[in-house]
């Protein structure tokens, strides 16, 4: 008796069972390189060494606890921090090869490139269509015709054209606090920047709000460079392709969303999604 | 998950070790279950026969219970990374804990039927490789237990031997069979017995596999190694 | 197995009903003075419009609106007074409020915490309830002794007394403005000063409109710097370079009178100025009521 094994169906075996190693969400190439920023308040070290790309036309989430400088190094990516004496940035933010935080940068014209939604919506006491134009009007000069488009497009991609179309001269003021904050990134938008900061934009809207938000922000990153720093971890976990998480003024680790959630390399990153935070 | 720090809300932590001490429960129960069955088969013992089949449906209502209360979890807490892990791991787990449960009621069924035979040759090999099985299953439920990784990559290794004892049985027992038609029925059911068996030391591997992914966030190879070659044996008489 | 939140020491109800008595009656009288001081308060305003109502009512007629005033007997009016004091309060207020504001904008806008602006509000504050007639002496010595009496220096007075007033109410409305609004202007490229007078000012515009209003109505009643810089004029003249005549004085000079008509005319005076300056305030409360 002889026993041999069948080789013709050994080899049709070699391909079973081997899955294709799954690729994790790629990050495009950088529109703004932060590199070892440092940041101060007076004497107080806010930020420390902090270096991170945002992947160009994706969203770049920030998370950590209070405190901890995520909204700081938000707004040193747009200067707001010149308003104020005594709170001055060191190192290297480039966009376009060009370090905007050197001194003898024009900030409107560095304004107008990165714009920048704030917590609560802060419309402007005129019209709905005078909000918008109000920072178009600050870089172009647009004829009514050209205005009365930018207008629309502005409002449209913040998806509030249908509601308030018919209304545009009508005060600012009267519309809910959805529709407002809406309203805010319309402004942004309308002088064409290159990336938008967000800074908690949700945190003060009700949770339907702030899903269409949520779903504003993913039709704009077709168009536009995001940060979005975020008390909320779903938010992250949901809007954003890349995530950054923050502790005590350093950046602690910086992958891609699925990767931050899943398995994160750091153990106090692991610590604060978790909720274990001491 | 080997966590220092607690979670700030205690009651998710207190859930999470609910959840680990039914997944230990569960294990505990089916680590008798298998033991039972095979002392059916090697030592004839009726009663553990009975008490193997009568565990299947307490092994069935503990997976159930362990699956509700994932799907709990999952919504309510929104768990994240290791916990997310942990927890979804837990429900594979308890699938592959069902599964072992099922194979032995089905090897303490088929115990039941070889006592009509009287069988001619040693069922040594047959009781070397439930000693394996059994020993690799002791040992990834005590990793489960215990979140230890190391444990579980020397079940998932150890997994080969076990399918070349199996490959080895399935010949023997072809054997037996062309020598004598008289022995088709005991060794069928002896066959089935065996694969059984094999199939228990795959899910224990699956286990292993599962548990690695849930500490360490990466998965093992994705290929495990197959020993099993049995499905493309082919056994012919030699000519006189 | 958590652990329980414990329930404290028993609660003494009988004692807590003492207090809860005593606290009532404590509550029951203080609300009676209360009404009371608002009573008595109400009451001398009422009899004070009614005095002005029942004296001065009689003496209005075309003859003040159309004559000036005369020699006691000649059916005169107060024309020129109502005239002078008419542009004398506009002027002040048109020289003061620009500097107020201005002033007011500094001192929300660039001087925050400063040690200038901290100095400067404190000197606007001393000047806010300085004694009007230093202020009416101030313009003496620098402007009535080199130049003579006239209208403009009675106009320079009231817009000094008109500034602070303007200052303390565009800093406070300024600084009611949230920072984020003026972040959101900046955010957008705005330079500081667009967004101030574009989005600060259309703000604030209701509040400063009151404080001007307010401003306004309290200068239309001075009387003490004027005796010392536009003096009156018992002609007509609408010179401001000379003396001018304006209604306080004019009730200053008739009131004290032993002519029966002039104490009429001064009645009829107190009555338009008045009831001028009622209307300048319900005006800036209720129909400058600031947006919600």
């Amino acid at each position: 008796m002889s026993i041999t094994n069948d080789t013709e169906g050994q080899s049709a075996r070699a391909n079973v069972g081997q899955m294709e190693a799954r690729s994790s969400a790629t990050l495009n190439a950088p529109r703004l390189a932060i590199k070892n920023v440092d940041f101060y308040y007076g004497a107080n070290k806010a930020l420390k060494g902090i270096s991170l790309n945002l992947p160009e036309k994706q969203v770049t989430g920030m998370i950590g606890p209070s405190g901890c400088g995520k909204s700081t190094l938000l707004r040193v990516l747009n200067r707001m921090y010149d308003l104020y004496p005594g709170q001055r940035a060191t190192g290297e933010v480039l966009l376009d090869g060009q370090n905007i935080i050197a001194p003898g940068v024009d900030l409107n014209q560095l304004r107008s490139r990165i714009g920048m939604v704030f917590q609560k919506p802060t419309p402007f006491p005129m019209s709905i269509y005078d909000n918008i134009a109000f920072g178009v009007k600050l870089h172009e000069k647009l004829t009514k015709a050209q205005m009365d488009e930018r207008v629309e497009w502005s409002l449209s991609h913040a998806a509030l054209w249908g509601e308030v179309k018919d209304r545009l001269s009508a005060s600012a003021m009267g519309m809910s606090g959805g529709q407002q904050q809406r309203l805010c990134i319309a402004r942004t938008i309308a002088t064409r920047p290159e990336v938008i900061l967000f800074d908690e934009p949700t945190s003060a809207l009700d949770p339907i709000s702030t899903l269409k938000i949520e779903e504003l922000i993913d039709e704009l990153k077709h168009q536009f460079t995001i940060a979005i720093v975020t008390h909320n971890m779903q938010q992250a976990a949901r809007c954003a392709d890349q995530v950054a998480f923050f502790y005590l003024g350093e950046l602690v680790e910086v992958s891609t969303a699925s990767q931050m959630f899943t398995a994160p390399r750091e153990k106090r990153t692991q610590e604060y999604i978790t909720g274990r935070f001491g | 998950m080997p966590n220092e720090a607690e979670h700030i809300v205690k009651s998710y932590e207190q859930e999470l070790k609910r959840l680990a001490t039914l997944l230990t429960e569960m294990g505990g129960m089916v680590e008798h279950q298998v033991a039972d069955a095979l002392a059916a088969i090697i030592t004839k013992d009726s009663n553990a026969a009975g008490q193997a089949v009568e565990a299947d449906p307490k092994v069935d209502a503990a997976e159930r219970e362990v699956e509700a209360f994932v799907i709990r979890l999952l919504a309510l807490r929104q768990p994240m990374a290791g916990d997310l892990r942990q927890i979804v791991g837990a429900l594979k787990i308890t699938g592959d804990l069902e599964r072992i449960g099922d194979y032995a009621a089905n090897i303490a069924k088929r115990s039941i039927v070889l006592q009509q035979f009287s069988l001619p040759y040693t069922l040594s090999g047959l009781a070397h490789m439930s000693r394996l099985v059994q020993e690799n299953l002791k040992n990834v439920i005590d990793a489960v237990g215990e979140s230890d990784t190391d444990r579980a990559l020397d079940v998932w290794r150890s997994d080969a031997v076990i399918d070349d004892i199996y490959n080895a049985l399935f010949r023997e027992l072809v054997t037996y069979m062309m020598e004598d038609p008289r022995n088709i029925t005991p060794c069928t059911h002896l066959l089935f017995i065996a694969k059984n068996l094999e199939r228990i030391g795959d899910h224990a591997t699956n286990i292993a596999e599962t548990l690695y992914y849930a500490v360490t966030g990466e998965s093992l190879l994705a290929t495990r190694p197959k020993g099993d070659t049995s499905a493309y044996a082919v056994v012919r008489p030699v000519r006189d | 197995m958590s652990a329980t939140i414990s329930s404290g020491p028993a609660r003494n109800t009988s004692v807590a009903e003492q207090m809860s008595r005593s606290r009532h009656r404590a509550n029951s009288i203080v609300k009676a003075l209360c009404v009371l001081a608002t009573v008595i308060g109400l009451a001398f305003l009422a009899s004070i419009l009614w005095t002005l109502l029942s004296l001065g009512f009689g003496g209005i007629s075309l003859n003040v609106f159309t004559e000036i005033t005369k020699a006691p007997g000649s059916n005169g009016g107060l024309l020129n007074a109502i005239i002078g004091s008419l542009i004398q309060t506009i002027l002040g207020a048109a020289i003061g409020t620009p500097i107020g504001i201005m002033v007011g904008t500094y001192l929300s806008e660039y001087a925050v915490g400063t040690r200038l602006g901290n100095i400067v509000r404190f000197i606007s504050d001393i000047l806010l309830s300085a004694p009007s007639i230093l202020i009416g002496l101030f313009v003496y010595q620098i402007m009535v002794l080199g130049y003579g009496y006239s209208g403009i220096a009675g106009a320079i007075s009231l817009a000094i007394i008109v500034i602070p007033v303007v200052v303390r109410t565009t800093e406070d409305q300024l600084r009611l403005i949230p920072t984020a609004l003026r972040e959101a202007a900046v955010a957008l490229g705005a330079p500081k000063w667009k967004s101030i007078v574009y989005i600060c000012y259309r703000s604030a515009l209701d509040g400063i409109a009151t404080g001007i209003l307010l401003a306004v109505a309290r200068v239309a009643g001075e009387t003490a710097p004027l005796l010392f810089t536009s003096l009156g004029n018992d002609n007509w003249s609408v010179n401001l370079g000379k003396p001018m005549s304006s209604l306080p004085l004019t009730i200053y000079k008739f009131a004290g009178s032993p002519n029966d008509d002039w104490v009429q005319l001064a009645w009829a005076g107190a009555l338009l100025i008045t009831f001028g300056v009622l209307a300048l305030n319900i005006i800036a409360r209720i129909v400058l009521r600031p947006r919600s």
